[in-house]
């Protein structure tokens, strides 16, 4: 029996794949459960919530930009 | 017709919420209320702040000598008031101004000799406070400016909410002010030193003036339990200032201390207008006068829209309908047309639209991804945003149905769930079981303890939460000492 500290991420399956993408430049995920849930390092989550902001970000179309 | 019949049931029946400040005033010992009763300004107001039926309950009894049995009383009851009659009881029982009795019903002496001295006049005990001797020198201030003053007051707090850290330099209210705003967490210091509405500081800015200035008066009534004031002293005075006549001077001589230092607070809030902080005299404003009544506590805001076209027609704008006027027209295309020059109303719109253009009397704007976004990040939530525009929708909006178009309301919900796409919950993943058997019997133990987030048979694992996390371990290793 093991116990391991992190931090359990609860997403919908498009976000978790942008994060599995991202866990292969800098890895960062301990144990990938299942469609919507990931564990990851406790230390890390902010750096990826960041990192997912400005992925997202990309997508969106901006009416102000124009 | 349907909507006449629905119209005259809510006149009948008016809704009534009990005050904010009667759950205050029912957490105080029998003792203070039994001070406070004392003085028949006080009482009147208390009166005041009641229900209906409370008032009528009370009616009936002040002038009996003696205690009555309590089922006379509810033998006026019909079956169906049962329970708003009981309701009454026990409010007034909380109070102690009726003590909760099943056999005889009657006053608290203290408030029913206090109350019938309101009424008749006479005594000498100056709880409604003493004019000043006229001053022929000076005039004294006439409604007018006490109403700009306290609007003006008013408004500095409020705006300078609006616009704390927005890059905008506002007049500061008084340290006091502020004091007062971050105790009550309407606004905090979370992003470095500077100032800023929080979550609850614009659901405050959505309130009626009204129930705003209770609101804060409340949060300084459990300040001033730690300063040590004499919380009957400072009750009494609001209550005093709320039965005064506005336009009229009164003496500070015969003020307490406490409520001589109290003068000092409630001219920062606009409550009370001196000429200078030294004066003898003071003249209650608008705000203070209506602290107990139904009547709006602000002048009729003469900067909305709604009452322009008023003042243009001739007619008095009277404040309770200019000051609720809507003026916000929101169309299907996102774009939000604002027919105001005030620039408090401007700044609270600036929280979640992006400014297009300013007129005079008009501010047109957008509701844009980036501009709700920025308000989400600052605490406001999506149904706060739809609850303000609904409450300002302009009259020709309200011909709309549903109020706002339905394209908006769930785009602006559609951007807040976009930020929460990710949930996280930090913990312990348990896994590697020895036997299935093994698995469950810790995983059960886990699920009474209610800390089991996420679990996976197949898997053999589950993921508890960091505060269970010693009691499940200490669970484990007592059963593999134990094995």
């Amino acid at each position: 029996m093991r116990a391991i500290k992190g931090v359990l991420l609860t997403c919908d399956s498009a976000v978790k794949q942008i994060l599995l993408t991202m866990n292969e430049k800098d890895p960062f995920v301990i144990e990938d459960l299942d469609d919507y849930h990931l564990v990851i390092k406790a230390d890390e989550e902010y750096r990826v919530r960041r990192e997912l902001e400005a992925e997202l970000e990309k997508n969106t179309y901006s009416l102000e930009a124009n | 017709m349907p909507v006449q019949s629905l119209q005259n049931t809510d006149v009948i029946l008016p809704q009534h919420t009990p005050h904010p400040l009667l759950p205050f005033l029912q957490s105080q010992s029998q003792n203070t209320l039994t001070r406070l009763y004392q003085r028949p300004s006080s009482c009147l107001s208390i009166f005041r702040l009641l229900g209906p039926i409370e008032r009528q309950l009370i009616m009936n009894l002040l002038w009996l000598e003696s205690a009555i049995p309590a089922a006379t009383m509810s033998a006026w009851v019909m079956p169906e008031g049962k329970q708003a009659y009981d309701e009454a009881l026990a409010v007034m029982a909380g109070l102690h101004i009726a003590p909760n009795s099943t056999v005889k019903l009657a006053l608290n002496p203290t408030f029913k000799s206090s109350l019938r001295q309101a009424i008749t006049g006479g005594g000498n005990t100056g709880s409604f406070g003493t004019p000043a001797d006229k001053d022929y020198k000076r005039q004294s201030a006439n409604i007018e400016n006490l109403d700009a003053y306290a609007l003006e007051r008013w408004e500095t707090i409020l705006h300078y909410m609006v616009s704390s850290g927005q890059g905008q330099n506002p007049a500061k209210p008084s340290q006091g002010v502020l004091y007062l705003l971050q105790r009550s967490g309407l606004m905090n210091t979370a992003h470095g030193a500077i100032l800023q509405i929080t979550s609850s500081g614009f659901q405050f800015l959505l309130h009626s003036p009204h129930d705003q200035l209770w609101n804060l008066l409340l949060q300084y009534l459990h300040m001033a339990e730690e300063r040590q004031m004499d919380l009957v002293e400072v009750l009494s005075f609001l209550f005093m200032l709320s039965t005064m006549d506005l336009g009229r001077e009164y003496s500070t001589e015969p003020l307490s201390e406490t409520q001589k230092a109290m003068l000092e607070d409630l001219r920062d809030y606009g409550l009370v207008w001196q000429r200078k902080a030294s004066s003898k005299r003071f003249s209650p404003t608008r705000l203070a006068t209506t602290l107990t009544s139904s009547s709006p506590p602000l002048p009729s805001s003469h900067s909305t829209g709604g009452s322009r076209a008023a003042d243009a027609t001739g007619t008095v704008a009277l404040s309770s309908g200019a000051a609720q006027q809507g003026f916000i027209v929101l169309e299907t295309n996102y774009r939000i047309y604002a027919y105001t020059d005030n620039p408090l109303q401007t700044a609270v719109l600036n929280l979640f639209i992006t400014m297009k253009y300013r007129f005079p009397n008009l501010v047109v704007g957008m509701l844009t991804r980036e501009s709700v976004r920025k308000a989400l990040s600052n605490g406001i939530s999506a149904e706060q945003i739809i609850s303000y525009l609904t409450t300002h929708a302009h009259p020709q909006m309200r011909k709309n149905n549903p109020l706002l178009p339905v394209t908006v309301q769930d785009q602006i919900r559609l951007w807040e769930l976009e930020r929460n796409r990710l949930k996280s919950a930090e913990g312990y993943l348990y896994k590697d079981f020895a036997s299935q058997a093994d698995y469950e019997y810790v995983l059960a133990y886990a699920k009474q303890l209610d800390v089991v987030l996420w679990e996976s048979a197949i898997k053999r694992c589950f993921f508890g939460t960091l505060e269970g996390h010693s009691n499940v371990r200490g669970f484990i290793e007592r059963r593999t000492g134990a094995a």
